[in-house]
């Protein structure tokens, strides 16, 4: 298999710091009764209106200038501050998670075509001889093929067929080559759910912050079932679907 | 010499990682392949039918790799069921949270066929002891 392009990184090392602790964790197990989940539950946020005579402008300031900082830093995270072309070296950075998927995208595309590069003559190889040999074999039931002919067509036939398998194999390695050259889009694909839950956490927390402050005249209009909160999913979650029609009404409602 | 029947579970949420780690178990002989798209899938499929081997993905939704580990390594029904953790990330603190919740071995995505050889090998070697 030709060298991939990119390193996953697995090392030794860590194959003998995994050893070590699972054979600590082996040697004192005994079932765990219950399981402990370290991810804490979903918790449904339910977002308090604050009243008026709290509204404080710095407090409102400080939450706008996090919620700034936090989008600022997930779009560098996100790579968005890079120059997609710039991509000498094709290093993995978690800090340019946009220039990986271009790199990832390119280096698949790259193997796919070098595997039909050296496949494809392989498959007019053994096709042109079959041919070669097949009009030989017409001469000889057309009885115009001599037995000194004959016996030797029979043994090139014989090659040939000793010869097909090592053929075919090798072209089966490059089609196993594609197959594994589509690995890009379990990565890519990846990079851009946690873009999108990003996203979407910090158009939660913006929504918050809106019916939070929002002006009194305005609370009664909100639907009760949005001041629930729509719940924070970040593992990305089927049922954050219906928030956003919510999200849509509440912007509208408050003017935006 | 592990068994070429024996039934894989392969748990990822994207359609063709299974695909891939189907070709690359067939490749290595292993035919007896099952999916499931993640972690609560799983632990059902696990309760109702027979399985040798789990391969998992770390990051899936309704149920992680490391929680689907977690439940099976608290459930004595599982007892010595071999789990290989998929992990996109090399990094130390990933390889020890998977030790400790009890995973068989770790695998760092992308691998090829020979890698996952031989990830499952070490693993069949340790069960042998």
């Amino acid at each position: 298999m030709p060298d991939h392009i990119l390193e996953n990184g697995d090392s030794p090392e860590l194959e003998d710091l995994f050893d070590s602790i699972a054979h600590q964790v082996q040697a004192e197990s005994a079932p765990v009764a219950g399981v402990a989940s370290s991810d804490a539950p979903i918790i449904e946020e339910s977002i308090r209106p604050v009243p008026p005579e709290l509204i404080d402008p710095a407090v409102m300031y400080d939450q706008i200038g996090q919620l700034t900082r936090k989008l600022h830093d997930a779009m560098q995270s996100m790579g968005y501050d890079k120059s997609l072309e710039t991509i000498a070296e094709a290093i993995p950075d978690a800090k340019d998670r946009l220039g990986y998927i271009a790199t990832l995208t390119e280096s698949a595309a790259k193997r796919v075509l070098d595997a039909t590069d050296i496949a494809k003559p392989i498959q007019d190889h053994l096709e042109s001889r079959a041919a070669e040999l097949n009009q030989r074999w017409n001469l000889v039931f057309d009885n115009k093929l001599s037995v000194g002919d004959f016996k030797q067509l029979a043994e090139d036939t014989r090659n040939y067929l000793g010869g097909v398998p090592d053929q075919t194999q090798a072209t089966s390695t490059q089609l196993l080559e594609i197959v594994m050259a589509q690995d890009f889009q379990d990565l890519t694909g990846q990079v851009i759910k946690k873009m999108m839950d990003m996203f979407k956490g910090i158009e939660h927390e913006l929504v918050s912050f809106l019916i939070a402050y929002s002006p009194t005249m305005k609370k009664v209009e909100l639907d009760t079932g949005l001041l629930n909160g729509p719940v924070v999913n970040p593992e990305g979650r089927s049922d954050v679907v219906t928030s956003q029609q919510q999200v849509d009404d509440l912007l509208e409602s408050l003017g935006f | 010499m592990p068994d070429k029947n024996m039934r894989f579970l392969v748990v990822d949420d994207f359609s063709t990682m299974r695909r891939i780690v189907r070709n690359l178990l067939k490749e290595l002989g292993f035919t007896n392949v099952d999916e499931a798209e993640d972690g609560q899938v799983a632990l059902h499929k696990l309760k109702t039918q027979p399985y040798d081997f789990v391969v998992s993905d770390w990051n899936m939704p309704n149920m992680t790799g490391i929680e689907l580990l977690k439940a099976i390594r608290a459930d004595a029904q599982f007892k010595g069921l071999p789990f290989l953790m998929i992990t996109a990330e090399a990094k130390r603190e990933n390889i020890i949270e998977a030790a400790m919740a009890g995973a068989s071995g770790y695998i760092v995505k992308p691998f090829t066929a020979a890698t996952l050889e031989e990830k499952m090998n070490k693993i069949f070697q340790s069960l042998n002891k």
